[in-house]
């Protein structure tokens, strides 16, 4: 053993050149594979610290009292693994009044919310815009001061319930209630996190202020009376303790950092027994997190794991070079004695070397990746190792895999068959199953079911992290690489060498005939760099096109949600009064504005929101899109409110359950601002809309805002959508500066496509897809260079001869890069329709994820010339190789080799 | 006294193996003139192949000089020394070298095209007595009759001198003879050159001259009469 060990090192050592090749070939394919692991841990860490962050109140435990509030929160503070926690009490009130300028002003019911000292160092769920908490004061909503005009310093009555005497607190500050659906929900531990609409009023005051004058004038809910909450119809106070978990100690992927918090919870809840079982909205979140993390690690395999194994047939051709001499030598060897297993325990023993080597390379060149595309940080050592170990292994495997497949005559059962070239006299079992057809055949029947039955991902944020993924998804994708491959080796480069033939004619007498015929009769040649280069462009354009159309739909959702690049809230007439929309429109930056109004209607018994815009302006301040309506393009959906001013446009939903058609009348009520009562408006149904920028989910409408404005009276628009032709968030910081004044409250599509996490489509691919990019663009160009080096290697005494006859450096060269021009033509042509197909697959899987569906693919023609351009380039330089490797062939040995 | 087409001056070849270098032609002046007809004999190694390429400029000197036609071969580029070879020199090597992807009637087709000879494939092949053979790949083509394919070939660059490397090394001795001659055959018809390096005395013995070759040096030569 310890000769084959010598033997076979010696002979990695005695060619230096083609070791290093085969190396680096297979590092490439596992340098890919690499990147992915050390990305997708990355990404999971980002995706549980980008959970965590979005809760505003990790726990919400409800309590009995003021007393068992203050002291459990005391006892929860002290354990470990938690952060912060507060005693807080919510109750409802039953109004305010002030009296300022414009006289007595009243505002309807609303909450309270009684928070202690410091409460908002670690818990984020106001944010004070001026003024302090002061005891004896209150702090008021913006909404709430800006409908009592009060300010800091005025003084205001509040009525704790109907029929008690007001109690009259001074104002010290204002402040913005960011988190009101989750401060006020009903806390019931056993249904867990149930968010609620959101009071129309809030009152903030020190918690100490809130247990001496305004809780004694209410009943206090028992902890256990929780149960029976429902959102909206709290009565009493409800004392509970707010905590917070220590982010430190929720690493790793979500799973592990809900498991984490989970045992965190459990060990509090344990250490209390009896005083407090909490309410998880950060478990909550998390689960939602972990649904999510699935769909990303099984994105992040379905866009790689193609890739890797296609760079690993690189490797393959890497080993073909020199195919013919190893199978000399290993003949060699068996006719002198070895036995099989020796020959495969020294492909074994070279494996292994060129494995550590590739493998070690592979794991550095993926480290480097991982961080350029700046998703390096944290990657643990216990990581860098487990992703070294498999690099290695898998590169061992595939060094294997490719001597063997390469040289596999040299292994067969005799000397005789072993000194023979390698031939195939019968079709493999494979070829006699018709395997590739019936592969293309399921794969084309599972899209066309995904397609037409709608048999597509859906992740169940409601339960354990699990995904409606159904299994059989994911065969159209995976059975069409298999099937696409197989039936390329099957056809063995015929189609191409048919080609060629023909167009070299009968009998080949000129040059480019010369060049046809060869090209015709190496159909198994070409057939092999078709196979590896036609399939990794094919991966390339997958990639490009399905992150293309992922990141567009990302876009697309944030913008949806949103409503604009930049959407400016203003206090009712502020847009109009102050001409809010027209000095957002002069903000540097802001290529166009429109301005809305967002308001509700009720269509019989329900309350719609409904959408108030200028048909005229819309689409300078936000986009619409094609797949927003249903009977029509945005276009007319919008020419034919323009063309009629009573036009409205409902949702499916409201069409079904009223029985209404195009042209029906619809009257729905609004409110009259004028009378303060509801009025009937008449409108007509002009279509169908599914989805609006800014709308919500459920049912909604979108009409006139000059027929709303008259019918209701109302101060006009309140919201102003902007389109950035400049970073947004730039352009939101500028707008925000600009109308600072008169109340706005800015976002930016940035911002949203931050925060909203529960879409599949904020799983950030752009690191793994640049990486692999990349990788495509390397593979694309390496793949070129190694089929031309291979071609040089493979046909080198032929050349030679040529070179004999009297052919110049320039026509021998010819033969090797015509051929490249044919094999990267059809690579192209294979690469385009493969690639294509792949990507609509996989949009069509996630079709349902995609909020609104795509109205088509995106193309990303920069990378796709870019890819083009790698293939052209990594051939051209590798003719120019191979052109300088004639030169420096050794003839006269050539010629003598047999 | 016929013209020298191809001299030799004290020409050597030293070849690398690793660290150790091999001297397969040392101080060798041969030269080579039009209807010649010699004989390069030797054991394998004594450098009869090695002074072939060197005739035909596929292997560079180490030492010593090379004409063709009195011009130093070794003043062109590879371009104008492959334009030489194309339109003046021509080989037989032992083992056909047929192109592989190429019929029997493109190989013909290609020397003629690369040469610009104007002979045509189809009646060279008949003169080898493969007119049938045409459409045929190398691989379908028996061991003689792939050298027939090789000798026909070769006539078509119109050559003025017949490079052969033991050219019925591969072959049966009945076979052998034939391919032989043939090649004297076609000598007296197209009127070229001929050297052939063997290691069979008989094949020599066919020869106007017969060059010894031993280690690389010249070691005798015979006349015939």
């Amino acid at each position: 053993m310890s000769a084959l060990v010598r033997l076979a090192l010696a002979g990695l050592v005695r060619a230096p050149l083609r070791t290093t090749v085969r190396a680096l070939s297979l590092a490439a394919a596992v340098a890919l594979l690499g990147a992915m692991i050390l990305f997708v841990g990355h990404s999971l860490r980002t995706m549980s610290a980008g959970a965590v962050r979005s809760v505003p109140i990790d726990w919400q435990g409800p309590v009995g009292s003021y007393r068992a509030a203050t002291g459990v929160a005391h006892g929860v503070a002290r354990q470990p693994g938690v952060l912060e926690a507060a005693a807080v009490a919510t109750a409802g009130f039953a109004g305010t009044a002030h009296t300022g300028a414009v006289g007595l002003v009243n505002s309807g019911a609303g909450s309270i919310l009684a928070v202690p000292p410091g409460y908002d160092s670690h818990i984020n769920t106001f944010r004070l815009l001026r003024g302090a908490f002061a005891s004896g004061s209150v702090v008021l909503d913006q909404q709430l001061a800006a409908t009592l005009q009060a300010q800091p310093g005025d003084t205001i009555g509040l009525t704790p319930h109907a029929g008690a005497k007001p109690l009259r607190f001074r104002v010290s500050g204002i402040a913005l209630v960011t988190a009101p659906d989750v401060l006020f929900q009903p806390l019931n531990p056993l249904l867990g996190p149930a968010p609620a609409q959101p009071p129309a009023n809030v009152v903030l005051m020190p918690l100490a202020t809130f247990a001496h004058t305004v809780a004694p004038n209410l009943a206090s809910m028992a902890a256990s009376q929780a149960t029976l909450a429902l959102p909206g119809t709290q009565t009493g106070v409800q004392w509970q303790v707010q905590a917070q978990v220590d982010p430190l100690a929720l690493g790793g992927s979500p799973t592990h950092a809900l498991l984490r918090a989970t045992q965190i919870r459990n060990a509090v809840e344990r250490s209390l027994p009896g005083q407090v079982v909490f309410v998880d909205n950060l478990a909550d979140q998390l689960n939602t997190a972990a649904g999510d993390a699935l769909y990303a690690e099984t994105l992040y395999i379905m866009l790689a794991v193609p890739g890797a194994i296609v760079a690993l047939l690189l490797a393959y051709l890497a080993a073909l070079g020199t195919a013919e001499r190893d199978r000399r030598d290993l003949a060699l060897l068996r006719a002198r004695g070895a036995t099989r297993r020796d020959l495969l325990a020294l492909v074994g023993v070279e494996s292994v070397g060129l494995g550590l080597m590739g493998g070690g390379i592979g794991t550095a060149l993926a480290f480097v990746a991982v961080h350029l595309a700046g998703s390096g940080a944290g990657i643990g050592t216990g990581r860098v190792v487990a992703t070294c170990s498999i690099c290695v292994a898998l590169a061992i495997a595939g060094a294997a895999a490719a001597r063997i497949a390469a040289t596999v005559g040299a292994l067969r059962g005799t000397v005789t068959e072993g000194r023979r070239s390698a031939r195939r006299s019968e079709r493999p079992l494979w070829q006699r199953l018709y395997l590739d057809v019936m592969c293309l055949a399921v794969s084309g029947l599972v899209y066309w079911l995904t397609v037409r039955t709608g048999f597509s991902a859906v992740v169940n944020p409601d339960s354990n992290p699990t995904l409606s993924l159904s299994v059989y998804m994911f065969f159209a994708p995976a059975l069409l690489w298999i099937g696409s491959a197989l039936l390329l080796v099957r056809l063995r480069g015929g189609a191409l060498a048919f080609v060629a033939r023909r167009a070299a004619g009968a009998r080949a007498t000129t040059w480019p005939s010369f060049l046809l015929a060869s090209a015709g009769r190496r159909g198994a040649a070409l057939n092999r760099g078709l196979l590896v280069i036609g399939l990794l462009l094919a991966f390339g354009v997958n990639l490009g096109v399905f992150t293309a159309t992922y990141d567009q739909q990302a876009r697309i959702d944030a913008q949806l949600t949103l409503g604009a690049d930049v959407v400016a809230s203003a206090p009712p007439g502020a847009v109009r009064s102050k001409g809010v929309d027209q000095r957002i429109a002069r903000v540097p930056g802001v290529s166009g504005t429109t301005a809305i109004d967002h308001t509700y209607a009720y269509v019989g018994p329900d309350l719609q929101d409904t959408f108030a815009i200028d048909p005229a302006t819309f689409t300078r301040g936000t986009t619409l899109r094609d797949s927003y309506f249903i009977g029509g393009t945005a276009a007319q959906m919008i020419a034919r409110l323009r063309a009629h001013s009573d036009g409205i446009l409902v949702s499916k939903e409201t069409i079904t359950d009223y029985s209404l058609s195009i042209g029906d009348l619809l009257k729905l009520r609004l409110l009259d601002h004028r009378t303060g009562a509801f009025s009937v408006v008449p409108f007509h149904v002009l279509g169908v809309v599914q989805e609006f920028p800014s709308a919500p989910r459920d049912s909604f409408m979108v009409a006139n805002l000059g027929y709303i404005a008259r019918a209701t009276h109302d101060s006009g628009p309140n919201i102003v959508f902007a389109k950035a032709s400049g970073d947004p968030a730039q352009v939101a910081q500028r707008v925000a500066a600009a109308t600072r004044a008169d109340g706005t409250t800015v976002r930016d599509i940035r911002q949203q496509a931050a925060q909203t996490v529960s879409s599949i489509t904020t799983v950030d691919l752009g690191g793994i897809s640049r990486i692999e990019e990349i990788f495509a663009l390397v593979l694309a160009a390496a793949a070129m260079g190694l089929f031309v080096a291979v071609a040089l290697l493979e046909r080198r005494q032929e050349l030679a001869t040529m070179a004999a006859l009297g052919a110049t450096l320039r026509e021998i060269a010819a033969f090797l890069w015509s051929e490249a021009a044919l094999v990267l033509a059809a690579a192209l042509a294979l690469a385009a329709l493969l690639g294509w197909l792949l990507a609509e697959m996989l949009v069509a899987m996630l079709q349902h994820v995609f909020d609104p569906p795509p109205d088509h693919l995106a193309a990303p023609w920069l990378f796709l010339g870019g890819l083009a351009g790698a293939a052209v380039l990594g051939a051209a330089a590798a003719a120019a190789l191979a052109a300088a490797g004639i030169s420096r062939l050794r003839l006269g040995a050539i010629l003598r080799e047999e | 006294m016929n013209e020298i087409l191809a001299r030799c001056s004290s020409v050597g070849v030293v070849h690398r193996q690793g660290t150790a270098r091999v001297h397969a032609l040392r101080n060798v002046d041969f030269d080579v003139r039009a209807d010649d007809s010699v004989a390069l004999l030797g054991r394998s190694g004594s450098g009869k192949t090695t002074l072939l390429h060197v005739l035909g400029g596929l292997v560079e000197p180490t030492s010593g000089s090379v004409e063709w036609r009195g011009r130093p071969l070794l003043s062109l580029d590879a371009a104008a020394r492959a334009r030489v070879r194309a339109r003046g020199i021509a080989y037989v090597f032992q083992g056909s070298n047929l192109l592989p992807y190429f019929t029997a009637y493109e190989n013909v087709a290609f020397a003629a095209h690369l040469s610009g000879s104007g002979r045509d494939p189809d009646r060279l092949l008949q003169l080898v007595g493969l007119g049938g053979k045409g459409d045929n790949l190398p691989a379908e083509l028996s061991g003689g009759e792939a050298q027939r394919v090789a000798i026909a070939r070769a006539l078509a660059q119109a050559p003025e001198l017949l490079l052969c490397d033991e050219p019925t090394g591969h072959l049966d001795s009945d076979t052998g003879e034939r391919v032989l001659d043939l090649i004297e055959a076609l000598q007296k018809e197209f009127d070229f050159a001929l050297v052939v390096a063997t290691h069979e005395a008989a094949v020599a013995a066919r020869m106007r001259r017969a060059v010894e070759l031993h280690d690389g040096r010249i070691v005798g030569e015979d006349v015939a009469a």
